[in-house]
């Protein structure tokens, strides 16, 4: 029944693509993803994994590497982070529009400029659209699993596009914790071998690959890659059912809900705050507050419905975002939930950045973003984003206006 | 004879000087037996090559949308009679993309299986190909790039350089019409030195291209590779001969840098693709060569060579040299095929 080690989330990552048996990797090294390719090359080396490693001479290669494997049949897995993904954004667009199902972990970073290595999730939401499903983890558990279960996804014949695994650089990559590694028998009656035909170069099945497409076929096309990324939340859920029988673990399908059954105000997270603020959601039900939090596990296809029923009753949403978008100076997650609302009476929603750069989101910070979305859902008045940090939250006026809350607010700080 | 005639001519005149005409005429008495008797040997040679090739299937399909009397197209034409059907062929975006890739019409112009890379990618894909089809024991498909020089010199050259670097087992052939022919004659980094191209034109302050282009064939051969060669189409037989060496190399990565001339571009009567490669050749100015085993070795000896002007001569996008320009260019010529005949003796 599998055995019991203490992995980080870029060790847990290397075990996924391990008991996937991706057969061909190719990545380059960047921080915070780089101990991945080392845990790589060192299974190479001890022969745990039977795989050609390509140490290529960059992202944009890495990629190309794993679309020609792919289009011979193999099981390709890489991973990078920030300019790495910057780099290969040319065959990162073209990957998903080739419907290749290759699985990437993507160690989540800031951005350049300023000058940055830390931890952000900028690198991944600036990509949001590039046509690859998005599995956002919380736990290194979690990125094992759902390295695994990208392969089932990724490979689904009404699927067959490209799965990257978010998890958020350093707060998870180099987090160590508690992994259950499955074993290889279970994994791989989980996990069959990849049957990739319907794009092959094969001189026994000579085809033209990626032909010069005029618009009228280039809009059907277009319009069947939506189809499938619409498809996949189905099969998102299946997989995540099965897993959950063969393995007895379970992180939500798209979303992942905590403590919202009888909750009146929500958070909204993605990615590494939503282990903190389970805590803080658990000491401020302490104080009598009302909150559970959805953890946004697929941020690609966007789980709209999903969010709205678990939102319907809710009185105030509070997001918590470790990216911005230059829409309207807001985090991605805000925006995206802005949408998910459509026609109907939408609760007042608040967004706090913070995280940025690798700062910490941290529990004081969350307790406040709980304490302000109650005082909005009581008809209190916020500003819309807040940036933690760098706004000053006056708590002391805000909860002078509120007698309940300030008593509330003495609990927290006591 | 104009010297547009015949030739698909989008690009624009001006910036070439009136009254240049390429001197090269139907009459031109280059090419005789009183004058060159081995050449007469050559074309025994490439009669015998062309006998022999065109007994094995034409993999390319016929009525292609190349410009007349494209080198290129007869290059990959014969290439892929020589790859034969186990073959994965790599075309990076250029002019051999739209003819041995696929057109509007949803048919395929090669009958292999055919694919378009990202312009600086081709070597990287092919490379996981390969080793995707090695490690399913079928290393014996050839798995091939036509690139021309942007997708190979200067776009390319980083996933180029790296997969030669870590010897993957492909084959890499890079045509080289000198410039960006497919969008329309820009300036590339393998474009000679006083090239008119559209964006190195000839004006009041400019005589076409300021820098000398980059010697790709000798920059593969630096990367010390198994098997390196240049290659001119006019010259068949020595290019078949080296293709085949390329198939058989099973350690590393194989580069065959093909001369290719380009009547559109280059702006020379379209019936006079083969005598302009082999004035290239009959000048120094492009030396037939092989490296193998960290050796190089000259593959056509030139018994007396041409002078550099009959060359710039035959092409108006030279038609703007000064005799200075001419004189320093040829310059430019021995002591490039000076220094090479050094190398080969080593």
């Amino acid at each position: 029944m599998g055995r019991v080690d203490v992995l980080n989330g870029n060790k847990a990552a290397a075990w996924g693509a391990k008991l996937a048996r991706a057969d061909l990797m190719a990545a380059y090294p960047i921080t915070p993803q780089t101990p991945l390719v080392e845990y790589l090359a060192s299974f190479v080396a001890d022969g745990v994994i039977d795989a050609d490693l390509v140490e290529v001479e960059s992202e944009h290669s890495a990629l190309s590497v794993l679309q020609g494997g792919v289009l011979a049949g193999a099981r390709t897995f890489t991973g990078t982070s920030s300019q790495g993904l910057a780099l290969m954004y040319e065959p990162y667009i073209r990957t998903s529009t080739m419907r290749l199902p290759i699985v990437m972990a993507l160690v989540t970073r800031e951005v350049i400029s300023p000058q940055t290595v830390w931890g952000g999730q900028q690198d991944a939401v600036t990509v949001r659209d590039a046509g690859w499903i998005q599995i956002w983890c919380e736990s290194s558990q979690e990125i094992l699993d759902s390295i695994v279960q990208a392969y089932k996804i990724a490979e689904n014949k009404d699927v067959l596009l490209p799965v990257n695994v978010c998890y958020d650089g350093f707060s998870l990559s180099h987090m160590a914790e508690r992994v259950e590694i499955p074993d290889q028998e279970q994994v791989d009656q989980f996990l069959p071998k990849p049957n990739i035909s319907h794009v092959k170069l094969d001189p026994n099945n000579p085809i033209a690959v990626d032909p010069l497409t005029p618009g009228p076929m280039l809009t059907e096309f277009r319009h069947k890659q939506v189809t499938a990324m619409n498809v996949s939340k189905k099969i998102i859920e299946e997989v995540r059912q099965e897993w959950l029988e063969m393995f007895g673990r379970d992180y939500g399908g798209l979303i992942d809900q905590y403590r919202m059954e009888d909750a009146e105000i929500a958070l909204v997270c993605l990615g590494s705050p939503a282990g903190t603020a389970r805590v803080a959601i658990d000491e401020m039900r302490n104080h009598g507050i009302k909150v559970g939090m959805i953890r946004i596990r697929v941020l690609r296809p966007f789980p709209d419905e999903e969010i709205l029923k678990a939102l319907v009753n809710i009185k105030a949403i509070g997001v918590i975002d470790r990216n911005v978008s230059f829409a309207k100076g807001m985090g991605i997650s805000f925006l995206e939930l802005k949408t998910v609302f459509g026609g109907l009476k939408m609760p007042p929603m608040i967004d706090f950045i913070g995280g940025l750069g690798g700062s910490d989101v941290t529990m004081e910070q969350i307790k406040q973003a709980i304490v302000i979305t109650q005082h909005v859902s009581e008809g209190g008045e916020f500003q819309e984003v807040t940036w933690f940090g760098l706004d000053q939250i006056d708590v002391e006026t805000l909860f002078t206006m509120d007698k309940d809350i300030s008593l509330k607010l003495k609990g927290v700080s006591g | 004879m104009g010297v547009n005639d015949g030739i698909r001519d989008n690009t624009n005149y001006s910036t070439i000087p009136e009254g240049a005409r390429p001197t090269l005429e139907k009459n031109d008495a280059f090419f005789t037996k009183k004058r060159f008797g081995f050449i007469f040997n050559e074309e025994k040679k490439t009669k015998e090559v062309y006998k022999e090739i065109t007994k094995v299937q034409d993999l390319l399909s016929p009525g292609n949308s190349a410009c007349l009397g494209c080198h290129a197209e007869l290059a990959l034409r014969t290439t892929l009679r020589i790859l034969g059907p186990n073959t994965i062929l790599a075309i990076p975006p250029g002019c051999m993309g739209g003819i041995g890739a696929v057109g509007f019409n949803g048919g395929a112009g090669a009958k292999i299986p055919v694919f378009f890379p990202l312009l600086d990618n081709t070597a990287a894909m092919l490379a996981g190909i390969k080793r995707k089809y090695i490690r399913e024991g079928r290393g014996d498909i050839n798995v091939v790039a036509f690139a021309g020089d942007g997708g190979t010199a200067d776009a390319g050259f980083q996933s180029l350089s790296g997969a030669a670097e870590r010897g993957e087992n492909i084959i890499y052939i890079c045509y080289d019409n000198e410039a960006y022919m497919n969008t329309g004659v820009q300036r590339s980094g393998t474009t000679p030195k006083w090239s008119w191209t559209q964006t190195t034109p000839v004006g009041e302050q400019t005589q076409g291209k300021s820098q000398k282009g980059k010697d790709m064939p000798m920059i593969m051969a630096q990367h010390n590779i198994p098997y390196v060669a240049t290659a001119n189409p006019s010259y068949m037989h020595d290019y078949i001969a080296k293709l085949k060496k390329a198939m058989k190399v099973k350690n590393g990565m194989s580069y065959i840098h093909l001369y290719s001339g380009c009547p559109t571009g280059w702006k020379f009567p379209t019936e006079k693709t083969i005598e302009v490669g082999k004035l290239a050749v009959e000048t120094n100015l492009y030396p037939l060569w092989e490296y193998e085993d960290g050796k190089f070795r000259l593959t056509h000896e030139v018994l007396k060579r041409r002078p550099i002007s009959e060359y710039s001569k035959s092409m108006q996008k030279y038609s703007h040299l000064t005799e200075q320009n001419l004189a320093e260019l040829q310059q430019n010529v021995d002591a490039n095929y000076k220094r090479f005949k050094k190398l080969c003796k080593i």
